[in-house]
């Protein structure tokens, strides 16, 4: 009861406030135009938006940023099903199934179920993190060490080797090149320089971003241009028409599911929704019967995706709320906004500012319920960009990806990085490897290595030490017994593709 | 011995620069400054460049927010910060070096430019490649453990149960190469003898849930970044790497109650400007940072930082002062440890 009369108090103090109300619902639109950007993100907005918090309230301040949270981390899926741009990493996996829809004409279906999932994923785990924030919090950094973060990278990328490619050792020759490129840079715990060519700026490493536009929106534009040249092009079928209550319910355990594997990741310190989403379509294509389907434009993929990611957004909150750790970079600018006022997230917050505690939950609940209203309106509208014309739509999408490649770090580097992984990716993808399967290897690759130094350091750099460690045990020998399942098919189920898509 | 007479007068100057600086604090060290300046022939004429090496959310991002803001309420001038994070602040300043030296790029950094010059003196050497505007913080480490710890409750416990596990005891850290970091804890474990695996983190959430869930069984850290955790209970401080005792850490042991006979180095952050660029706008420049470290908003920002308990202020010359202590001193450490200094 408890919880039930804070939530009530919280809500009838948001909705009370003239401002509050305001910046409610400028967070709310803020959150989507920016998410739904690529590159220019949530957190660019969140970035612009951090020094003028310091002239609102705290309530006001912090709260703001969780709605901008909540909303931005679904505004990217609807480029990244309509263009095949991720509005942000973690709207990467949403492209994999959304965007192949869009050329079924079924852009609609795949945004309805996105914003559906989103708003489910996000509103669940924001229940949870209503009900039990401190004990989650204890638990994730008590129970899950560097050891067992690597352990969970490396089911992750036994399942990816799945995703995409149109064989086992295509999807796995695609994996170790995101791995490699992962390695550029500066070695996470010792400093050292690699494959920088002494250049200073690859000493920052290959940043994701500019490599999924490149992978995704400019490799697109070349295919798409190609077709056109060659006379095959056939423009995306307009389709309006949201996902009916029972195709939804056709996939609820994939909803559960990729909320368990959301919340899960979002709780743990610097993991996040962008590993969310991409083992929460991971597991959909490992749970399914029909893996094959993936990528071709099966709507599950753009539910567990879309479900993963937002399912993140509330768990990220509680190790912020509870312990003070911010899990990604937007929980840490809203570090910012709390010290900005005299406050530190932390146990304290719950004891000291239990009033905005609750404003902040109560926030983020309803933004996550208006993405079903608002999102509704949207894919009404902006599913017709699809249309203009492609030779006026492409020079518009390499636009916006050059932007957003360029805004990420400010660095010119990016910009041609995401044009030469648009030329790579452009082969690539006409010979079967898997762009996604890249792009997964950058992304895990980076925490995974971290992660491997880190658990190996703290083993005293004996094997044996992950066997010790149950969890840690349990997801290394879930991962081989993918590996081995995976193996057997290449050799025993022969010309038999797991998961083909030309268009990934 | 040489080593150590080096160390021991460079790190003679620095401390008592840092403690009779304390002593003077009363009054804000910019307050004999004059309240307003004439912009030098309408100089700055549209907003300043911030370069920021690191990205909005830590430690540099924060101070440069803080900073930047100061300034703008004190001038009226408004400064974008362009964050270029990667590589241990060198990417952000490659990309200021390659930026037009005309006073409307400024930088912020900390003391890893000096460590990156130390090592490879290829690298711009902030306090002459660069001129240093102001040095707005500057702040010491401590080793923490968990208020709930009961295998040891203060440092002597600590070193004692340490060395009894022969290696196998942990310590997050930032242990890069050659960071300040690592040169403190290699004082540390070899003036006690014991034997620490350092483990690595490179983000602060990390490395503070590494402790609070403990995964590791110490931390290394500077107070301001984990005051949240000691106000809340969750963490407390067990050495102090400072020579004397500062007032707020009153109960917890110096390196000379330990009996620690080393010189600690220090984490400093300040702001710089091309050194090329014109001297009228660089004494303007000079003027409003070092004014807006007087600034209300910016002196809150630093009390709640931790940042006022040994004197974080430094004009340009006691800036390039020390600059030229921390990189004559990294230098030394980094030969005594085998390194390849260029």
């Amino acid at each position: 009861m408890d919880v039930f009369n804070n939530f009530l108090t919280g809500t009838i103090t948001l909705f009370s406030d003239p401002l509050g109300i305001l910046i409610f619902f400028g967070g709310v639109i803020g959150g989507m135009l920016f998410g739904a950007i690529p590159g220019v993100s949530m957190l660019t907005l969140a970035a612009i938006l951090l020094p003028f918090t310091a002239h609102l309230s705290a309530e006001h301040g912090i709260m703001l940023f969780s709605v901008i949270y909540c909303t931005g981390v679904y505004g990217g899926a609807i480029t990244a099903i309509l263009f095949n741009i991720p509005g942000a990493p973690e709207n990467a996996p949403t492209a994999f199934d959304g965007y192949p829809m869009t050329q079924k004409g079924q852009a609609g279906k795949a945004v309805g179920a996105a914003v559906m999932c989103s708003a489910i994923g996000g509103t669940v785990s924001c229940i949870i993190m209503m009900i039990a924030t401190a004990p989650i919090a204890d638990w994730a950094i008590s129970a899950f060490g560097p050891p067992e973060i690597f352990a969970l990278v490396f089911f992750g990328l036994a399942v990816a080797s799945s995703v995409g490619a149109k064989t086992f050792w295509k999807g796995w020759l695609s994996i170790l090149i995101g791995l490699m490129v992962a390695v550029v840079g500066l070695d996470p715990v010792g400093g050292i320089e690699r494959y920088d060519f002494e250049m200073p700026y690859l000493l920052a490493g290959i940043h994701f971003i500019p490599t999924i536009l490149g992978f995704f929106a400019v490799s697109e534009i070349f295919v798409q241009a190609e077709k056109k040249v060659t006379g095959s092009y056939v423009a995306p079928k307009i389709g309006v028409e949201f996902p009916t209550l029972k195709e939804l319910l056709a996939h609820k355990f994939a909803v559960i599911r990729s909320i368990i594997i959301g919340f899960f990741c979002g709780v743990l310190p610097g993991i996040g929704a962008t590993l969310a989403a991409f083992m929460g379509y991971n597991e959909a294509v490992r749970w399914s019967k029909k893996p094959e389907t993936f990528g071709k434009g099966n709507i599950e993929g753009v539910i567990s995706s879309e479900t993963a990611n937002n399912a993140a957004t509330g768990a990220a909150m509680i190790p912020l709320l509870a312990l003070g750790l911010p899990g990604g970079a937007l929980t840490a600018m809203m570090v910012g906004v709390f010290q900005m006022h005299d406050m530190e997230p932390g146990p304290l917050v719950f004891i000291n500012s239990a009033d905005l505690v609750w404003v902040v939950f109560a926030a983020m609940f309803f933004a996550n319920i208006s993405i079903i209203f608002v999102g509704y309106l949207e894919t009404k509208t902006i599913i017709n960009l699809l249309r203009i014309p492609f030779q006026f739509l492409a020079p518009m999408i390499l636009l916006l990806a050059t932007v957003g490649a360029y805004a990420v770090r400010g660095l010119t580097i990016d910009i041609v990085v995401m044009f030469l992984a648009g030329v790579i990716g452009f082969f690539l993808r006409r010979s079967g490897y898997s762009v996604a399967g890249i792009v997964l290897g950058l992304i895990l690759g980076k925490i995974g290595e971290q992660t491997f130094a880190q658990a190996m350091q703290m083993l005293h750099f004996e094997w044996s030490g992950f066997f010790d460690r149950p969890i840690a045990l349990g997801l290394i020998l879930a991962g081989f017994v993918t590996l081995a399942g995976s193996i057997y098919g290449a050799f025993f189920k022969t010309n038999k593709p797991t998961a083909t898509d030309p268009a990934v | 011995m040489n080593f150590r007479k080096t160390m021991a007068a460079s790190a003679i100057t620095l401390a008592t620069t840092l403690l009779s600086a304390n002593v003077a604090y009363a009054a804000c060290a910019t307050d004999g400054l004059p309240s307003s300046m004439a912009k030098p022939d309408g100089y700055p004429a549209r907003a300043l460049t911030m370069v920021v090496p690191y990205g909005p959310a830590g430690g540099s991002g924060q101070v440069a927010q803080a900073m930047a803001q100061a300034v703008s309420d004190l001038t009226g001038v408004s400064i974008n910060r362009d964050h270029k994070p990667g590589g241990s602040g060198t990417v952000g300043m490659t990309a200021y070096m390659a930026s037009p030296a005309d006073g409307y790029a400024v930088m912020e950094h900390i003391d890893d430019a000096s460590s990156a010059h130390a090592l490879d003196s290829g690298r711009p050497n902030p306090a002459t490649d660069l001129i240093p505007l102001v040095t707005s913080q500057i702040t010491f480490s401590q080793i923490y453990i968990r208020t709930d710890e009961d295998r040891f409750t203060d440092w002597e416990s600590f070193v004692k149960w340490v060395t009894a596990q022969n290696g196998r005891a942990t310590i997050a850290n930032v242990s890069k190469e050659g960071s300040m970091e690592r040169v403190n804890m290699k004082f540390i474990t070899d003036a006690t003898g014991m034997q620490i695996q350092q483990i690595s983190f490179d983000k602060g959430a990390p490395r503070y849930g590494a402790l609070a869930g403990g995964q590791v069984d110490a931390l290394f850290e500077q107070p301001g970044d984990v005051r949240k955790f000691m106000d809340a209970g969750k963490f407390k401080p067990i050495l102090t790497l400072l020579k004397e005792r500062p007032a707020a850490f009153a109960d917890v042991p110096s390196l000379t109650d330990v009996a620690l006979d080393f010189d600690p180095l220090y984490r400093f952050r300040g702001f710089y400007v091309h050194k090329d660029a014109p001297a009228d706008r660089v004494k303007w420049l000079q003027w409003a940072f070092q004014k807006a470290y007087c600034q209300p908003s910016y002196q809150k920002y630093n009390e709640s930082k931790y940042m006022t308990l040994i004197e974080s202020f430094r004009d340009t010359q006691g800036s390039r002062d020390l600059i030229n202590q921390t990189v004559a001193q990294y230098r030394e450490v980094y030969k005594s440890m085998g390194l390849e200094v260029k």
